[in-house]
Formats: structure tokens, sequence, C-alpha cells
């Protein structure tokens, strides 16, 4: 529950960095800070979409997966657990990258990128720990009877 | 999500009360950050135009200047060529301010350089536009490096000499007095002349436009910069005039022409 609630808010922290991306919020100007910076760097972007456009992507995957596990079908659910492990670990490494980026490459931070990075860590550890929890800590792909569990 | 232990592999159980509490919680984030996306994001964002302060000195340098030395309205923009909401201006709304309102004659405007330092070689452009202005191309060059921002930022290259070397070459300018300026970096006085100026004038970013009396950072569309002229026109007594009745002055548009500040 409380990841779905943690995704909840990113998705909303990375939908208000698309519409001030596309311009629809607050100034699009250089130098008035930070985000700003960030934003209007050629690092803004990736594979064509803005980076926030990703990060809303990634935060639907997520809330879309927790709501899926409050379902009796899929409680307790092993393979669950694993994606939402692989997902939100993927999701940390890239937050790492685009972090290394703002500090040695652009040299401006943006608080909200700062944010969603945070709640990024927080939803891989809370999906750590339900992988645990669930699996007992062991990575089990091949054989035993997942079914969905 | 689900806590139970791998060896007690039992469905888990949710108290119904609390998932109830738990969606009505997920609902209420919902509502209420959408709601308050729309919100700022139907706000208007003229917003940010604030009014220029009239203790502060006039603008004395004359930068670079396209129009008509009598057009009513002068519009003073404080730029940074290799930002890019500048380049989103200079090659996506500056073409239709020339064409409705510098060319008719009722705006002249006036450009400043104002290098951000969070940018490597807008320091290398700005000198170079002025090596082109020596040569009466400042408006031709102002045009080529928003065009080709990406070739010669900092993220781009650690060299945009070169690369301004071949856009000289492109617009036809005497390619030895240019590689002579560029490299004796002989405009540095002036750009650095115009950095003061900005500062002074309280530009926070770029571009920075001072329309009559109101100053607003943003790359303005057309109508958000129209609409500010229109009421720097009201502001001045000029009569409002359409570009059909005015008339259009073709040649206000070609070179860089230099007038005494008005602002």
């Amino acid at each position: 529950m409380l990841m779905a609630l943690v995704a909840l808010i990113g998705l909303l922290v990375s939908l208000y960095l698309t519409l001030y991306k596309l311009g629809r919020i607050g100034t699009l100007a250089c130098g008035t800070g930070g985000c700003e910076t960030v934003q209007l760097s050629r690092w803004g972007d990736f594979l064509g979409l803005p980076v926030a456009v990703w990060g809303a992507g990634f935060y639907v995957l997520v809330l879309a997966l927790c709501l899926a596990g409050l379902q009796d079908r899929f409680a307790d659910s092993r393979g669950l657990a694993r994606i939402l492990l692989v997902i939100t670990g993927w999701g940390v490494l890239f937050t790492g990258w685009l972090t290394y980026l703002e500090l040695f490459v652009i040299h401006a931070v943006c608080r909200w990128c700062v944010g969603s990075a945070v709640m990024v860590v927080v939803l891989f550890g809370l999906a750590w720990w339900d992988w645990r929890t669930v699996t007992g800590g062991k990575w089990q792909v091949a054989g035993g009877n997942d079914g969905g569990r | 999500m689900v806590n139970t232990p791998a060896k007690q592999r039992t469905p888990a159980r949710r108290d119904p009360k609390s998932t109830r509490i738990f969606y009505l919680a997920l609902a209420v984030i919902a509502v209420a950050g959408i709601g308050a996306l729309g919100y700022l994001s139907q706000r208007p964002r003229a917003q940010v135009v604030t009014q220029v302060d009239s203790t502060l000195p006039k603008v004395q340098s004359n930068g670079y200047v396209m129009g008509s030395p009598s057009a009513p309205i002068e519009v003073v923009e404080f730029g940074d060529f290799e930002c890019p909401q500048c380049g989103r201006w200079a090659t996506l709304t500056e073409p239709d301010v020339r064409t409705r309102l510098v060319q008719p004659g009722i705006v002249r405007m006036r450009y400043i350089d104002f290098p951000l330092s969070m940018h490597r070689n807008t320091w290398q452009a700005s000198r170079a536009a002025a090596c082109a202005d020596e040569q009466g191309k400042f408006w031709p060059m102002h045009d080529k490096l928003f065009e080709t921002q990406d070739e010669w930022n900092g993220i781009a290259t650690r060299s945009p000499d070169d690369v301004f070397k071949r856009l000289a070459g492109q617009l036809g300018l005497n390619q030895q007095q240019f590689n002579q300026c560029v490299d004796t970096r002989k405009y540095q006085a002036k750009i650095q002349a115009h950095e003061a100026l900005a500062l002074q004038r309280r530009a926070e970013g770029t571009p920075t436009f001072v329309i009559g009396n109101q100053m607003v950072t943003q790359a303005l569309t057309y109508d958000e910069f129209k609409k500010l002229v229109d009421q720097a026109l009201a502001k001045s007594g000029a009569p409002l005039r359409t570009p059909v009745e005015s008339g259009a002055t073709k040649g206000a548009t070609k070179g860089a022409r230099k007038t005494p500040a008005g602002q």
C-alpha cells in the first residue's frame, strides 16, 4: 500500500515536470533556477521524449503493479515481487545516472528531480523488503510452482 | 504490497476497513494532485511580467538594432546565444515579430548580450556575433548561431570558434578579417559591457525582454509579445497601427543598424 502511495506521488511530480517542460507551467527561460537549467539542457530529453515522461511511465507501471498486488489473486505473488524489484532497481540506476549528470555535467540541481530520486530509492527499498518477505531472499526464476504467487 | 513470510505460503488477508482507507487516501491524493496541476497549467503565464524600476539608469549600450529609428516602441532583448529558450524565441517567434511588427515600423528590436555562466561557449558566440557585426552581418550571424546551436554549444564541442568560422564563410564574410577578430577576442570588452548592463537592469535570465515599462524573462509566443507591445503603445500614446496600415519597410530588417538607445 505504501509503495502505491509513493508511486502516485512520484507520478504527480513527473506530470508536473512534464507540464513544465512543455511550457504549460512556470517560466521557460535560461538562468532562472536549477530546474530550468536541468530541463533545458540536452539531457532533459531521452530517446526523443522528455525525461519526465519516462518518469511518469515508470511510476504508472509501478503503481499498476502495486495495485495488482493488492488483489487476492496476486497476493504473495513471488513473480510480482521479482518484477517490482527489477523495475525499481532499474529506476534506481537510471535515477543515479541522472543525478550524476546534474552534479557533474550540467552543474545544476533540480529539487523536483531530487524529490523524484528519493521516491525511486524508497520504492526500491520497499520492493526489496517485499521481495525478501515473499521469497525469503531466494531468486527462484526457474522451477518451483510460482503460479502467479 | 504483501508481507507474508515465504515459509508461510498462505494468501494475505487484508482488513477491509484499512483497504477502504487506503483507496480513499489514494483517490484524495490523485484528485488533489490532478486538481493542482490543472490549476497551475491554466494559470496565465503573463503573471511573470514585472514593472521596470523607473529609477534604473537608461540603457546606454547601442547593442544591435533592427528596425526603424522612428518606430514608436523599442524592445530590448537580453539574450544568450547558447540558451535553448533564446533559440526557441529566435527561430519560432522572432521571424513573425520581424514580419508583423519590425518591418511595418511598429517595433525596433535591440539585442544585448547576456552570456550566462552556465553556458560554456556563449562568450565565444557573442564575440563571433560582434565580429560579424563589424562586417555588417550581425543579424544573419545571430540567426545562424541560433539555428546551429546544437553544433557548437558546450555539450557539442570545446572548439566552437571552428564552427563560427565556418558559419562566417557561409554568410560570405571576409574570412581572414573574421578569423582574426575571433582569434584576438577583439570585442571581449564590448560583451562584458553588455553583460554588466544586463545585470544592472536586473535581468534574471534569458531571454529577458524590456517592452515599455514592463520586463519579462521568458521565451514569449507571438501573441504574448504582441499583447505587451500593444500595452506599451497604449501607454506611449502612439497610434495603434496594423501592418497593413503602416506599410512594410522591408529594408528595416537588413543588417544591424545602430541608433541611440531609447530605453
